[in-house]
């Protein structure tokens, strides 16, 4: 039987850790299978009214213990696959576990299992910090001092505990959403489904989070977290799906999707040269998959990058076409998700800062 | 029970903290008490037999004391809940979907016995005398505040329906039909035939007509039970369809 998550950094209360949150003879048998997996889906979709099919008959495994990408545009369909594995929307047609349990045959049991910060930070502006955590915790069964007690522990842990008495309405963006975070732990749920955690964050705030999501899962949280930043996926999960139009168009480890593509991206800076022409020089290039204009420059997606870099050099210069710099970099998740739906993921522009630029 | 009460000392929380959502409902009885007052005072004298010795203020009282409590407030809390996300995430806490309704009537008492009491007190500054004295006072406390509980279904209904914030503010204005077509200026027999008629099967009028025998006309069990009737019934016919709407609610 699996422990509740313990988180570190915070001083482990003696009343949670003598009486778990979660208590272990409550649960209901599950099968062998079941316990193999935190979330698996089968067949999983669902339809709206008007016939719009958000999600079409996906299949998803999610190890207990890892952080899983969730993947997509908006309007992919993450937010109604995170909704149906939360029991907040029933699917169409298919089926669900999560930590062992069928979302629509045991709903109440899964809600206890699970801790949900959904895209919209849901706080009660009225409520402050404290009261909102001790209110939460009320809802899960830990009432009197232990509420006190967890809540304090919690505003420790996402860094609150100064603007714990301020209402929630007072809070910045990234106060909000860590405390959104924090009310989703009060129980150590065994699943913690975070979707878009750091939409509409700024740089520190997003570092701040992913931060707390790394803390978590190091506590043996299993994570499932829907993003639509490349780099956020990149640093935070051991696998991802991405989804597009309500399918699964790729699986993987990071590293395993970016192998997959089998090519490197040689970017060649054009400085005013034609791109039509830049791009006719090197047709015929040995081991060039695909080119893709971009603003200013020209993305060549070519086998061994590196050893063609000469290649290029000579046909440019055979053609008298002066171009900048020329880059070599490996396939990033954004060419992934362009092979696998044929467009580059929307607000890529967007995209979550790396450590070192949030840092600065 | 812990989570209804969980929820309902939240909500109460909330109506301590925003009195700008509860002063306009005092002040809009309080308006038309002194207003109707001023208006027929001088054409209702105290001798005016419907009366029974008392001021005009007497026989207006009960109507300011319904529009005090008919609120859509819970209905607009929930709508903006939803319309934050907290509503989600109280869906998806493991409690049973009927607290997160029960909470916000819970408060509803609350908000009620505060604002009839002091609707009520406004009254006895007007001069009204409440022929049942003390524990007649107690009584028409607890009736207005059940009645607005039982009126509170109809705006979380609406918010709960709807989803929309104007949606569940209008509901309030359906209440202004239910409260004039009732002996609220004068008793069903002043009524014209049809007035009389349409007052007749509306079920506000018996809340009014119970709640103004005590104040006008001493203690009259039967009044009194028909009253609290068309509460309880009210409130249980709205109670039981939010609570429907609430547990089909994305479903």
């Amino acid at each position: 039987m699996r422990s509740p998550p313990v988180y570190p950094g915070v001083c482990p209360t003696a009343d949670l850790g003598s009486k778990p949150v979660l208590d272990p003879p409550s649960r209901p048998a599950r099968t062998p299978d079941a316990d193999a997996a935190a979330i698996s889906a089968r067949s999983l979709r669902r339809v709206f009214k008007g016939g719009v099919e958000a999600v079409a008959a996906i299949d998803l495994t999610v190890d207990r213990g890892e952080i899983f990408g969730f993947l997509g545009p908006n309007g992919a369909g993450k937010t109604t696959t995170v909704r149906m594995l939360c029991t907040l929307l029933p699917p169409t047609s298919g089926s669900a576990r999560v930590a062992g349990l069928d979302v629509a045959a045991a709903a109440a049991e899964v809600r206890r299992r699970i801790g949900v910060a959904l895209q919209e930070i849901g706080l009660d502006p009225v409520q402050t910090g404290r009261e909102l955590l001790e209110l939460q915790c009320g809802l899960y069964g830990i009432t009197g001092r232990r509420a006190r007690s967890r809540a304090m522990e919690l505003l420790e842990l996402v860094g609150l505990t100064v603007a714990a008495d301020r209402r929630t309405k007072t809070y910045s963006g990234g106060m909000k959403r860590r405390l959104d975070l924090a009310t989703a732990l009060v129980h150590a749920p065994e699943v913690l489904f975070l979707d878009e955690p750091t939409t509409g964050l700024d740089p520190a705030s997003r570092m701040s989070i992913w931060e707390e999501v790394r803390r978590i899962n190091a506590a043996g949280t299993t994570v499932f977290l829907t993003t639509q930043y490349l780099e956020e996926a990149d640093q935070l999960c051991a696998r991802l799906a991405i989804i597009d139009g309500g399918r699964i168009v790729a699986e993987g480890t990071p590293r395993q999707l970016k192998a997959e593509m089998g090519h490197d991206v040689v970017s060649v800076s054009l400085q005013g040269a034609d791109v039509a022409a830049t791009e006719a020089a090197l047709r015929g290039l040995p081991g060039l998959q695909r080119t893709l204009a971009e603003p200013h420059a020209l993305a060549l997606y070519v086998e061994d990058g590196a050893g063609q870099v000469a290649e290029i050099v000579r046909r440019l210069d055979r053609e008298r076409i002066t171009v900048g710099a020329i880059s070599v970099a490996r396939p990033s998740l954004d060419d992934v998700f362009l092979r696998a739906t044929g467009r580059r993921l929307e607000g890529r522009q967007e995209q979550a800062p790396t450590a070192e630029a949030a840092a600065g | 029970m812990t989570e209804i009460l969980i929820l309902g000392r939240r909500a109460t929380r909330e109506i301590l903290r925003y009195p700008e959502a509860t002063i306009p409902t005092l002040f809009i009885p309080v308006f038309f008490l002194a207003v109707n007052i001023g208006q027929v005072s001088k054409t209702f004298p105290s001798t005016t037999p419907f009366l029974r010795g008392q001021g005009y203020a007497a026989f207006q009282l009960p109507v300011s004391l319904m529009f005090a409590v008919a609120t859509a407030t819970s209905g607009l809390a929930l709508v903006t809940e939803i319309d934050l996300g907290y509503f989600d995430k109280l869906l998806v806490a493991p409690i049973r979907r009927s607290s997160i309704i029960f909470g916000r009537l819970t408060a509803d008492l609350v908000r009620g016995v505060g604002t009839s009491a002091i609707v009520l007190l406004v009254g006895l500054g007007f001069g009204v005398e409440i022929r049942t004295g003390l524990a007649g006072a107690v009584v028409i406390v607890i009736l207005a505040a059940l009645f607005g509980v039982a009126y509170a279904g109809f705006g979380i209904l609406v918010a709960l329906r709807t989803r929309n914030v104007q949606a569940t503010q209008s509901s309030f204005l359906l209440f202004f039909p239910l409260l004039f077509l009732t002996p609220n200026f004068v008793p069903f027999n002043r009524l014209s035939p049809a007035m009389e008629t349409l007052a007749r099967i509306n079920p506000i009028s018996y809340v009014i007509v119970g709640t103004r025998s005590l104040v006008i006309d001493g203690w009259q069990p039967g009044r009194i039970a028909v009253c609290l009737g068309v509460i309880v019934g009210l409130g249980l016919l709205l109670t039981a369809l939010s609570l429907r709407t609430i547990a089909t609610y994305d479903r």
